[in-house]
């Protein structure tokens, strides 16, 4: 279980180190404006292939590479309901708050849980390996945080349940 | 008149293919993986456009790449040459999202990147004509 997740991980982080060849490109078509080509998609010569790397059915990585741009999406394992609204919330939290992660997304690729956009400005100011090792982390403890909040919710309504019975008994 | 050449093509493709399919299944059980995993390697990836011979092609190779249980031998034998090519096939693999195939592709393409390094990785990524 702990070997899957390993590999996993090693996987996205080899991808990721050869993918994270950035550099400045203004846009082709309007002048003086400089986007990320990886969000607008117009010229295929500007694009590399996506790639999909899944761990399992629910678990999946969507790494998207242009020229000045890489996008990555995840989807995290979400074994039940609780989890799956856990989930949503906390994310949701976290993609409001991107203007101070700086590489997160503000919304999700459709179809996953959250994205982060890295363009050729974050890797000028920061180090690609900084990058990447803060991408593998956050993956790594995503799951963590998780089952901690379902951890804390299911005692909080025991605890609740408990003290509001006692008053039958 | 260019859609009955790729017709024509895409036939004779999927009639080699059939065939390194039979000859891979007799490799397989003289128990040779790696023999096989190079078979069905060879000529790939079919040169044509056609989602058929593609999907064809890749069946061929999941049922090598499945067979295979020891991966440091088999980077013993197997050539440079055919590692980029591996590379594809293990990301296609990586996207089919189902558990054992997954398991397997990510066992060997971590002992693929050891040995063919990140260029390996960046080949397939950036070669948008030859796709599997």
């Amino acid at each position: 279980m702990a070997n899957t997740s390993r590999l996993y991980l090693t996987c996205i982080r080899n991808t990721l180190e050869a993918a994270m060849c950035l550099q400045n490109f203004p846009c082709q078509e309007v002048e003086r404006h400089n986007k990320p080509e990886v969000e607008l998609k117009t010229s295929p010569e500007l694009l590399l292939n996506p790639v999909l790397i899944c761990r399992n059915e629910a678990e999946k990585c969507l790494i998207e590479t242009s020229i000045n741009s890489l996008r990555i999406s995840l989807k995290v394992k979400q074994a039940d309901e609780l989890e799956n609204i856990l989930t949503k919330k906390f994310l949701r939290f976290l993609s409001m708050r991107a203007e101070a992660f700086q590489v997160l997304r503000r919304k999700p690729v459709q179809g996953y849980d959250i994205s982060f956009l890295i363009t050729n400005y974050h890797c000028e100011e920061m180090q690609k390996q900084k990058l990447i090792d803060f991408i593998v982390q956050f993956m790594e403890d995503i799951d963590k945080e998780i089952s901690e909040l379902k951890l804390s919710v299911n005692t909080r309504g025991r605890l609740v349940a408990t003290e509001f019975l006692k008053q039958f008994i | 008149m260019a859609e009955f050449v790729e017709a024509d093509n895409a036939e004779a493709i999927i009639t080699r293919i059939e065939h390194k399919s039979r000859k891979i299944e007799s490799l397989l059980k003289q128990h040779k993986p790696v023999e096989a995993l190079k078979t069905a390697l060879e000529g790939s990836p079919p040169n044509t456009q056609d989602e058929r011979c593609k999907s064809a092609n890749w069946i061929v190779v999941h049922r090598a790449i499945m067979a295979i249980k020891d991966v440091d031998s088999l980077f013993s034998y197997l050539d440079p040459e055919y590692y980029d090519i591996l590379m594809k096939y293990l990301y296609r693999g990586l996207s089919t999202g189902d558990r054992p195939t997954c398991d397997q592709c990510l066992r060997i393409h971590e002992k693929l990147t050891e040995r063919a390094g990140l260029g390996c990785i960046l080949r397939s990524l950036a070669d948008t004509s030859n796709t599997v």
